[in-house]
């Protein structure tokens, strides 16, 4: 499942759930379709309420940091849990996503 | 403990999950910490996948097994499927090798198997099918005191 808040430049995209290759392809569409929007320069994802992801995940959002990149844009992640940090590390996703503070997206 | 459960599905995408529950409550009974878990949901979760993505190609018929065999020290667990099968199993698990690049494939399946369990062995014949065993080994810490 998808949520999302838009702040100015800033997209805030909070994730839930297990990201799968099945719940995978259903995020790109609604996230993509949320990119339309070409204000959008910063993209946050906020992991605090998935409580699992597999590579089908990794492709998916190495796949959204292509499209902000495209538009000179950059992605950040906040609210890791371990097993999804851990993802993130064997990935190298760190190097290309910018870990950001769980509570000052909420509070931004 | 000695148990054995032998499962089998169609390739559909909504069976990964199903997979993953299937493991997650068989191992149960091992008492085992979130970690552990959590190590061998992924590994399976990336087998399936491989299965439901190349071996059906999405084709929605065909099955997928999936059989589970707990020892006193270890955990086997076997993936199979009928479908295509992998001509050159050495370059499908080469890390970031994927067949499929413009699906937003990362080539990480097998990586993950390899990083996340103890033993990963995958014997393929192409137009028969493809099975990978893996193994975990039962340390103490993984397993939480009853």
């Amino acid at each position: 499942m998808v949520r999302s808040r838009k702040n100015g430049e800033v997209l805030v995209v909070s994730l839930s759930g297990e990201i799968d290759h099945c719940a995978a392809d259903a995020m790109r569409g609604e996230i993509e379709a949320l990119l339309k929007d070409t204000q959008v320069r910063r993209l946050i994802f906020n992991f605090e309420d998935v409580s699992f992801m597999d590579s089908s995940g990794v492709g998916m959002i190495i796949g959204r940091y292509k499209t902000m990149r495209a538009r000179g844009g950059s992605v950040g992640a906040c609210g890791l849990h371990p097993p999804v940090d851990r993802l993130f590390t064997l990935a190298g996703l760190h190097r290309i996503i910018a870990q950001e503070d769980a509570e000052r997206q909420e509070n931004a | 403990m000695n148990n054995r459960m032998e499962l089998s599905f169609l390739p559909i995408a909504e069976n990964e999950a199903f997979a993953r529950m299937v493991i997650s409550a068989f191992l149960m009974q091992l008492s085992p910490t979130m970690s552990m878990i959590s190590e061998v949901r992924t590994a399976v979760s990336e087998a399936v996948t491989n299965a439901v993505v190349h071996a059906y190609d999405g084709e929605r018929k065909g099955k997928i097994y999936l059989r589970a065999t707990l020892m006193e020290q270890k955990v086997e667990i076997e993936v199979e499927d009928f479908g295509c099968g992998i001509a050159d199993v050495a370059q499908a698990m080469t890390p970031f090798y994927t067949s499929k690049p413009d699906e937003e494939r990362t080539g990480m399946g097998f990586s993950l198997m390899l990083s996340f369990m103890d033993g990963v062995q995958v014997t393929s014949s192409p137009g028969n099918g493809t099975l990978v065993k893996m193994t975990k080994l039962l340390h103490e810490e993984d397993l939480d005191a009853l």
